[in-house]
């Protein structure tokens, strides 16, 4: 039911198109800290709204994420050699720094000052939170550095890992706003996963298949409730924010590390999907990390270039025994591949013309408007999206019971904001 | 008791007589009128129920409502001021005479 042009307009996010001008207002996960992990470590490429990139830690451990191809001829900068302070063509020698300046161009006379007047285009790389953070937009415009919790407590309380998704971004943001999939698709792991058995709500959870959404605005985004039926004149109520233009936050469960998401665009066709654990008082135990790092909750086992293991080209390795005895619902194992297999099976970009929404998809309808009308806004009028200050991004998801005559928005008050040292509201 | 006039947008004129409390779209499917669908039976949800409220009644009907105008804005053919969901528009006996006009196709 989404018009054929707006369904471009929200799935296409090259540097041309209103939504990748509206992705290039904020800092977006790029890399996990891991991927440059010492001075002068080799190059690693960065595809990100459809442009390619090369990030790079120079001898003095400066971030660079520059065009991935040398200015001379075209060649990829990933072959090159990272050496003494600077990236260098392994063709003709070529050096740039950190910024993209070339500082050597050995075939042209000492006296000429031919390379410095060239400069490959480059972007700002940070390093905060066990991850590193880019902005492709307008210098002028740089918002502030990420403040999410995720990245803003204590090391040892926050975990993240990505994987590639072989799908457009915004059918897989789309999933993490939708919590009714979570009835059905994930029904096999509240039991059995460890990162969100024994938990309270997980009865409630099983015990109301009709969760009734109720979508409230916030400023930075949305806020998704998903209200099912507790003890007597009681609701349970899971909390879902989303905040532009692609983070979500799954509501907790006990006292489970949180989890979260960010959706990333690749491309129109791929994406990667950063998945956080954190929790906001206490450092993550061992056995969470090693059930995290196995990629159990939000997680998934991927290979070295963070492709999932379990993917398409080996039916996400389904297991239709387990299917038919309802250990899994839909015989993928796990979280994290049951969404990206559903997902990518939508195709590449999925025909929104064709699609049937319900009442459930109120959260999904909500967000597509706003998305566009922050993509037009800023096309039009240049208005400042939301969701790239610090105070929007202080949010967390909530899990409450509450009595049934109050509104959610009421009841959580306080809850939904991420304060340090305060645990998470959870049951 | 409300009646109720689909245009089509070949110009065929249907009346229909409605109850008062039931929506537009309620009287519509339930007397059969052509081009309204309400696949999603009423709740706000698939847009396959636009219509275009005629000028002398926009003021009466009333504006849409939060979701269901995210819902116009998004999905219908061909959204105008006079765009409104029908099982958002609830009969009264003050909506005796009401004229809508169907769109050739629903989402």
């Amino acid at each position: 039911m989404l018009r054929a042009e707006i369904n471009d307009l929200l799935t296409q996010t090259g540097p041309e198109t209103p939504m990748g001008q509206l992705f290039r207002r904020y800092w977006q996960p790029v890399l996990l800290a891991e991927e440059l992990p010492a001075n002068d470590c080799p190059p690693v490429r960065v595809k990100i709204l459809s442009e390619r990139l090369l990030a790079f830690r120079d001898s003095a451990g400066r971030y660079g994420l520059i065009d991935e191809f040398c200015a001379h001829r075209g060649v990829s900068l990933w072959f090159g050699r990272n050496e003494e302070g600077g990236l260098r063509c392994p063709y003709h020698g070529w050096k740039y720094d950190v910024t993209g300046q070339a500082i050597e161009v050995p075939s042209e006379p000492e006296t000429s000052n031919f390379c410095a007047n060239v400069k490959l285009k480059s972007y700002p790389l940070v390093k905060r939170g066990g991850v590193f953070w880019a902005y492709l937009g307008d210098p002028a415009k740089q918002p502030p550095l990420p403040e999410w919790e995720f990245v803003t407590v204590p090391e040892g309380q926050t975990y993240t890992s990505k994987r590639l998704q072989e799908c457009n971004w915004l059918q897989a943001l789309e999933g993490g706003i939708d919590s009714s999939h979570v009835t059905f698709l994930h029904s096999g792991n509240l039991d059995s996963d460890p990162l969100f058995k024994g938990a309270r709500g997980n009865a409630y959870n099983k015990g109301d298949l009709k969760p009734f959404f109720e979508v409230a605005d916030y400023e930075g985004g949305l806020l998704i409730g998903a209200r099912r039926n507790a003890e007597e004149g009681h609701y349970y109520w899971r909390v879902t924010p989303w905040v532009l233009p692609n983070f979500t936050m799954v509501p907790p469960r006990g006292d489970h590390p949180m989890h979260g998401h960010f959706w990333v665009p690749i491309d129109d066709e791929h994406c990667w999907v950063y998945s956080f654990d954190y929790h906001p008082t206490r450092n993550l135990t061992e056995d969470e990390i090693g059930a995290m790092q196995a990629g159990l909750g939000v997680h998934s086992a991927n290979d070295a270039n963070y492709r999932p293991l379990a993917n398409k080209d080996n039916d996400y390795l389904i297991d239709r025994e387990a299917q038919r005895r309802g250990e899994t619902y839909s015989g993928v194992k796990g979280i994290a591949m049951q969404d990206a297999s559903l997902q990518e099976s939508m195709g590449p970009i999925v025909d929104r013309t064709k699609e049937r929404l319900v009442a459930t998809d109120a959260g999904i309808i909500k967000a597509r408007q706003k998305l566009r009308k922050a993509a037009l806004a800023l096309a039009e009028t240049g208005a400042e999206p939301v969701g790239n200050r610090p105070q929007d991004q202080k949010v967390r998801s909530v899990a409450i019971v509450l009595p049934a005559d109050q509104a959610f928005i009421d009841g959580i008050g306080e809850a939904m904001v991420a304060r340090p040292g305060v645990p998470q509201t959870s049951v | 008791m409300p009646k109720v006039v689909y245009v089509s947008a070949l110009g065929d004129a249907t009346m229909v007589v409605g109850q008062v409390g039931e929506s537009v779209m309620a009287a519509a499917v339930r007397n059969g009128v052509p081009g309204i669908i309400g696949e999603c039976g009423g709740n706000n949800s698939c847009a396959t129920c636009h219509v275009w409220v005629r000028d002398e009644f926009t003021e009466l009907v009333g504006k849409p409502g939060d979701l269901e105008d995210d819902l116009l804005d998004l999905g219908v053919s061909e959204r105008r001021d006079s765009s409104r969901l029908s099982c958002q528009i609830v009969l009264t006996d003050a909506l005796d005479g009401l004229t809508v006009d169907v769109p050739a196709e629903q989402p």
